[in-house]
């Protein structure tokens, strides 16, 4: 057979040589350190991973297995004094897309694209932006859908794989843009936010509050997000939970704010579009009634970020609607500020209840003339004369006798050249020059007609309205300075108290000073009660007012002075100043109106106060009383 | 068509038989976990189950004949699976690209598996019978050069990079352990470097570069090639010491590990063996690996000697490569963990090699001369 004979002559090759086969023998032995040495190389890298990096192994499996979501927590609620929502939550709708789930992202882009409105561009650029994020966690691709929209993605999801709808707490302001200033409003977190928070608590893409309450409560207004822990598998299914840690809601915040006070405010100095602040405080605890500057930021403008175009109109707005005017403005504070220069001339022992002095319409002090607003002169006039129909010349008698640092002593007692220290953002401390702030500011002495200019709160002298209206609560309280506060109550979701109300006292007349005080409060009741009272339009039938008047001058010029006071530029008008408390008798309430260029005290801003005032003692003014003054 | 008697009880390589079975066992203890839930069909652990059967048989077999009919077989087996590589090239079932698979029915036949066998077995014929005093010198490997090549261009035009360079290490394994000389082995390996430079460049496939350039950096392609990797250290690094447990490794049963129960079942066996697990397994494989250089030792003849070696060195290399990519030391290719891998074609591959090694071992002490008295 073929196969035995090749068989038979291959075994002729040396095949069996017994030396050859030694020699291939020790070879093998070779082969065998060769095994040895991979052997020994896998050994250690098993080692190395398993028994070396074991633990950190360990933790990248469990990362890998575990996925944590983030549940977002409902923001703390906002209301007034009484309870009323200011601002609370409602649940919003967004589109998210999860990637992982998606084949053809291209084409269900395009279809979506109809669905929202939105152009193709829009949602890949929101897709682009999280290229890096994995691919199971979902991008949001709209915000607030409609209740259109939502239904039909709700009822066609089989035709768009990966496409799901992410509910969200969002902010609801019941009364629009009303306490605007003081609320605030919330924007994405910024990379700067971010790094500075330190803690792990933030994620890119949250909201965070940006501006006014929501920005300097922010701890106890979020609340604590939840989280939940599920095992997933490698494509991201969710494969059972692990743990669920429900959110807690953020901190209830009852403001001070009385809501119906604010709203009169607001809408008083809506009418005729009047820029400006109102500050109504309670004067026997500092709590804040009604805090309003105009004019007013639209809140909605800001959700989901301000476009760029809105930013800047309000950027360029003459009336600088960001601006909290009334504490983040400073004004001169014209007559107003003649009640510092009364106390501290009754104080220094200058004057006392019955001086009387002549004005014939001006003063001639140096080589200058200064003139009393009333250029007939009043006369001779006494102190309480003197406030309630505001005579200049009186007081740049009492401003000569006193000099500037007896007047700059009184005014910081009354709270003035200080912030109240309320807890708002960006405070004003406002301005009282002595001698030596003006030798240090402009390197100048101090001038002896510049006090006179001070007396009547044409100088340097500056002030916020929130300033002025603890001042005037100071004087007509007793020469108790309370610290002016925006929160009521904070309540955690467990209905505990977190922190609630207590008047802060920061200072106090003394007893000599104080029993000059009810001379000053006749004064400025007369300015409203009296027959030549500079306010008598903010009377209100049955409740006594007290108030004053003041005219800040923004630019003498020479060439407006012929003209009507409605001719005059807007921007070079006076702004008016109105400064008002009630009942008289034992007062409750200041109220401090600022109007920008809005002429005179009397007719630009005591309206204003007026109609609050009305509105806080809608209880107890008589029925026929309303009537009488709707009437008018 | 063979007469059992007593000498085939007391020449029988019990030991390699047991730890094949040792091993074998635990693969398929191993492919229980790694390959469950059960996808629906028969489940790949029942299926190796079979194969394991089939392999047996396939060895009793081999063992029934003298190992030197090889000397004959080889060629008609060299030509079948030629025939076979080149018929999966034109109608083969394709895998990711690749065409690598017949359809048995039954199973798919994977024949550049079985052609790493026959090359260990031609190479062997070949190195047995042409015996030279100072070494192969080129014109003496020409032949062999050409038979290793035949089959390397085949399963690289598949393309099956991985797979290919077996043959090339096979090939390198057993010559230089034939002996060659200083020149052949200059040239070969100079020719060898100048061959993979012009296979960068111009033969390798965009997604095989990809594949060595993801091993030098993993981070640069987290969820692609250097994904898998990482999921595999991860495997392997988070078993610890004494693993998570049987069936409770997470890495592999949430789908973290590609190819579980393939090329990485070996990644799913440290997760839940740990440390203690691998060290006891490795020592069982390496240990079957030395009693297969033992039996090579102790081989009649040359051609048993490199029968022997060949198919130690084949299995070795494999199950090297395959650790070492499982590790993380090694681009991810193709090649399975011999006997441990979930794969029809290697384990009964394997299992037939591993029938040769027991056969020259039966042998041992037989000599030419009473080649009539073997029970054929």
């Amino acid at each position: 057979m073929f196969k035995w004979t090749l068989l038979k002559e291959l075994g002729e090759i040396s095949e069996h040589d017994q030396a050859a086969l030694d020699t291939l023998r020790k070879r093998v032995l070779g082969a065998g350190l060769i095994i040895v040495f991979f052997a020994a190389i896998i050994l250690l890298r098993i080692w190395f991973l398993q028994i070396h990096k074991g633990e950190e192994y360990k933790n990248r499996a469990e990362n890998n297995r575990i996925r944590i979501r983030e549940v977002a927590a409902p923001r703390g609620d906002i209301l007034d004094r009484n309870g009323k929502e200011l601002v609370t939550n409602q649940p919003s709708f967004n589109v998210v897309l999860v990637r992982e789930d998606s084949n053809d992202i291209d084409d269900l882009l395009k279809r979506l694209s109809v669905v929202l409105k939105d152009d193709v561009s829009v949602l890949w650029e929101r897709i682009r932006e999280a290229e890096s994020k994995q691919r199971h966690i979902p991008i949001r691709l709209k915000e607030n859908l409609s209740w259109d929209t939502l239904a039909y993605l709700e009822t066609h999801n089989m035709d768009f794989p990966g496409i799901r709808i992410e509910v969200f707490p969002r902010r609801f302001y019941h009364y629009g843009d009303m306490a605007a200033h003081i609320i605030g409003y919330l924007g994405d977190i910024s990379k700067k936010d971010l790094e500075e928070a330190g803690s792990d608590y933030y994620r890119g893409g949250d909201l965070v509050g940006k501006m006014g309450l929501e920005k300097l409560r922010e701890k106890e207004l979020r609340g604590e997000k939840g989280s939940s822990s599920s095992e997933v598998n490698a494509r991201g299914f969710e494969q059972q939970l692990l743990t669920n840690v429900e959110p807690v809601p953020g901190n209830e915040m009852r403001l001070t704010l009385d809501l119906d006070l604010q709203q009169i405010a607001e809408e008083s100095m809506d009418i005729d579009g009047k820029a400006g602040a109102v500050v109504a405080m309670e004067v026997k605890t500092g709590r804040i009634l009604a805090f309003v500057s105009t004019p007013r930021l639209h809140l909605e403008d800001f959700d989901g970020g301000i476009s760029t175009k809105k930013w800047q109109a309000l950027l360029e707005n003459p009336k600088h609607p960001l601006i909290n005017k009334a504490l983040q403005a400073m004004y001169p504070p014209g007559s107003t500020y003649k009640m510092v220069t009364a106390l501290a001339g009754l104080a220094k022992g200058v004057i006392n209840k019955d001086t009387t002095f002549f004005c014939p319409g001006h003063i001639s002090f140096g080589n200058r003339r200064y003139h009393c607003w009333k250029r007939g002169g009043h006369g001779t006039v006494d102190l309480k004369r003197a406030i309630s129909e505001s005579c200049d010349v009186y007081f740049y008698q009492v401003g000569m006798r006193v000099g500037v640092d007896g007047l700059a002593e009184y005014a910081r007692k009354l709270g003035l050249g200080v912030k109240t220290e309320v807890a708002l953002e960006y405070e004003k401390s406002g301005l009282i020059p002595t001698k030596e702030w003006k030798k240090k500011k402009y390197g100048e002495k101090w001038q002896d007609g510049e006090t006179l200019s001070l007396a009547i709160g044409q100088g340097f002298n500056l002030l916020t309205p929130l300033q002025l209206c603890q001042m005037t609560a100071t004087l007509v309280n007793g020469g108790k300075l309370y610290q002016p506060q925006i929160i009521e109550k904070i309540t955690d979701a467990d209905g505990n108290i977190v922190e609630s109300f207590i008047a802060k006292q920061t200072g106090e007349l003394t007893e000599s000073e104080k029993q000059y005080l009810e001379l000053i409060k006749e004064g400025m009741t007369e300015v409203i009660q009296g027959a030549r009272g500079t306010a008598r339009n903010a009377r209100l039938a049955g409740i006594t007012v007290g108030g004053k008047t003041g005219t800040a001058q923004v630019v003498r010029l020479e060439q407006y002075k012929h003209l009507k006071e409605e001719d005059i530029p807007y921007k070079y008008r006076d702004h008016a100043w109105f400064t008002a408390f009630a009942p008289a008798e034992d007062p409750e309430i200041a109220v401090t109106v600022l109007v920008e260029h809005g002429l005179h005290g009397g007719s630009g801003a005591a309206p204003v106060a007026k109609a609050v005032m009305q509105k806080y003692f809608t209880d107890r003014l008589a029925v026929e009383e309303i009537r009488k003054s709707v009437a008018q | 068509m063979f007469r059992v008697d007593r000498r085939f009880f007391m020449t029988f390589d019990w030991v390699l038989l047991s730890l094949l079975l040792l091993v074998c066992g635990m693969a398929f203890f191993n492919l229980y976990s790694a390959s469950y839930p059960p996808a629906g069909g028969m489940p790949p652990y029942m299926k190796q189950a079979y194969l394991l059967l089939m392999g047996m048989a396939g060895i009793i077999f081999i063992v029934s004949f003298d190992y030197k009919e090889l000397h004959f077989w080889n060629y008609p087996i060299y030509l079948l699976v030629i025939v076979l590589l080149a018929f999966v090239i034109f109608i083969g079932n394709s895998a990711g690209g690749a065409q690598r698979w017949i359809n048995l029915g039954f199973f798919q036949l994977q024949p550049s598996e079985p052609a790493k066998l026959m090359m260990v077995i031609t190479l062997a014929s070949y190195y047995s019978r042409k015996e030279v005093v100072n070494g192969y010198s080129i014109k003496d490997l020409l032949i062999p050069i050409i038979l290793m090549a035949i089959p390397f261009i085949l399963i690289l035009i598949q393309p099956d990079l991985g797979t290919a360079l077996m043959f090339v290490i096979i090939f390198i394994s057993m010559t230089v352990f034939a002996k060659l000389r200083w020149s052949s082995f200059l040239v070969l390996g100079l020719s060898g470097i100048g061959m993979a430079v012009v296979g960068w460049f111009y033969v390798l496939k965009p997604y095989q570069k990809q594949r060595v350039e993801t091993l030098l950096n993993p981070a640069k392609d987290s969820l692609g090639e250097g994904y898998q990797i990482l999921q595999s250290k991860i495997a392997v690094g988070s078993g610890g010491l004494f693993g998570k447990g049987y069936m409770e490794g997470t890495q592999g049963h949430l789908h973290f590990l590609p190819e579980r129960h393939t090329d990485f079942a070996f990644s799913v066996w440290c997760e839940e063996w740990g440390f203690v697990g691998s060290l006891f397994f490795l020592a069982i494989y390496f240990f079957l690996l030395f009693w297969g250089l033992h039996v090579a030792m102790s081989a009649r003849d040359r051609f048993g000697l490199f029968l022997a070696f060949g198919v130690v060195m084949l299995i070795f290399w494999q199950a090297v490569i395959n650790l070492l990519m499982i590790l993380g030391f090694l681009p991810v290719v193709g090649i399975p963990l011999p006997l441990f891998s979930y794969g029809g074609s290697s384990l009964l591959t394997t299992l037939f090699g591993m029938g040769i090694l027991m056969n020259v071992r039966m042998r041992r002490f037989q000599t030419g001369s009473n080649l009539e008295d073997c029970d054929v």
